[in-house]
């Protein structure tokens, strides 16, 4: 047994525990601390505790570049920008439309329809132009094959379905409805472009392949959560099953009853305006 | 009757979610006569995959969900016990699959390998999916915002 190599091996083990797997806890760990308590120190602390996660989660292709995980650190550092701005820039035209309360300026709205639409020619051009995010020279990332096909389809059948329920459900919502079918129908071209048009680094075949994996891979997603929310039920109902009848009190008395229609007389009728 | 039209509702809105998929089958039979770029074990073994991981790490989420119901009816031990059991079998089932053979191993070497690389799969996944809700609730959103405000006389007037 090589002793030199398993000391190693534990070592790089250890450093992506400590450098990759501690800050990803430390995200939903500090979500949650933030949530948890209306304690403005302890929200401050939470967010701080879930940026320093995201940051050192972006930081380990350099910190643990030999645990292949650290792929998906890297895929976040490229992608966080063009998601940002695309969110973002979905929240600016959302807020500078008609809304109640935290409407912000009408030149936001321009912005915002500025920075959604970099955004996505920005994650167009990683499949497209030379953004691709690489490990290394020419080997792609290979959680962007995840990414990619997985947002396109489900952005594509979300927006599709979005738009039948404005028009089945929704009262004289036309117009937002027809806006939802060219989102799903610009998401659904694009996926077409990638089946047939061929990136610097990405072929069609590749993206037609991983596309199917997406599938397989929401499909999967959808039943095991499905699973364990069943078997969550079955667990509340079990317990509550095993639980004695609560304590159930003798009905109202006669003299109750007529105590209380007393009371409901006294108090109906009145007097015409 | 009312009922019959709740459920059309439903069914159009299942078909218009599966509707991009659809149609891309659709244009691939159209254009190239057949069905191409799956590979039915690759997409079992994603399939799988993806499953007994969704299971775990959801089984895992709903057991902390119990502590808060524990909270409000005197924390009792049994549903918890009986949640965790349920994600151990998760854990269990998975390292049990996996080992079975190349039926659930991608391009890994080990079953620890794979359930790592199941998780990060999944965070990822996760991460698309988080991001493709946003987009598309946030866009309907700015759609409904974008209209003309609503008076309460135009609804009366109907």
């Amino acid at each position: 047994m090589n002793i030199q190599a398993l000391v190693k091996s534990m070592d790089e083990v250890f450093k992506a525990f400590l450098l990759f797997w501690i800050p990803v806890a430390m995200v939903p760990l500090g979500l949650w601390y933030s949530m948890s308590s209306s304690n403005k120190s302890t929200t401050t602390n939470g967010r701080f505790l879930a940026f320093l996660g995201l940051i050192l989660i972006c930081a380990s292709p350099w910190t643990v570049p030999s645990s292949p995980s650290s792929a998906a650190g890297h895929l976040l550092g490229a992608i966080i920008g063009p998601c940002m701005l695309v969110l973002l820039g979905i929240y600016l035209i959302s807020f500078s439309g008609n809304v109640p309360v935290g409407k912000l300026p009408r030149s936001d709205r321009k912005l915002g329809v500025f920075m959604a639409g970099s955004g996505f020619v920005w994650l167009a051009g990683m499949h497209w132009w030379v953004l691709t995010p690489q490990l290394a020279p020419d080997e792609v990332n290979p959680y962007w094959f995840v990414f990619w096909p997985t947002f396109l389809l489900l952005t594509s059948c979300l927006a599709s379905c979005s738009a039948v329920t404005l028009l089945t459900i929704g009262d004289r919502r036309r117009a937002e409805s027809n806006a939802m079918f060219l989102v799903s129908a610009v998401s659904l071209i694009v996926l077409l472009l990638g089946l047939n048009v061929d990136g610097p680094l990405v072929t069609g075949e590749q993206f037609r392949h991983h596309l199917w994996l997406a599938v397989a891979d929401m499909a999967g997603i959808v039943v095991g959560s499905l699973l364990s929310i069943l078997v969550f039920a079955l667990v509340i109902y079990s317990y509550e099953r095993s639980l004695p009848p609560p304590k159930t009190i003798s009905p109202p008395s006669d003299s109750e009853l007529d105590q209380v229609s007393a009371l409901i007389e006294s108090h109906l009728g009145g007097e015409e305006e | 009757m009312k009922q019959t039209g709740l459920a059309v509702t439903w069914r159009l809105i299942v078909l218009a979610f599966l509707l991009p998929p659809l149609l891309i089958i659709a244009l691939d039979i159209t254009i190239f006569g057949s069905f191409k770029g799956i590979d039915s074990a690759e997409s079992f073994t994603r399939f799988a995959n993806a499953t007994l991981t969704a299971y775990t790490l959801c089984s895992l989420f709903l057991l902390g969900n119990l502590f808060f119901y524990g909270e409000s009816r005197n924390r009792p031990l049994a549903p918890l016990v009986g949640m965790f059991f349920a994600t151990v079998l998760g854990v269990l089932a998975t390292v049990f699959l996996i080992g079975q053979g190349s039926m659930l191993l991608e391009d890994n070497g080990s079953v620890q390998a794979q359930a790592i690389y199941n998780i990060v799969h999944m965070f990822v996944s996760s991460g698309a999916i988080f991001v493709a809700v946003c987009v598309a609730l946030g866009v309907t959103f700015s759609a409904i915002t974008s209209q003309k405000p609503r008076s309460d006389f135009d609804l009366e007037e109907e």
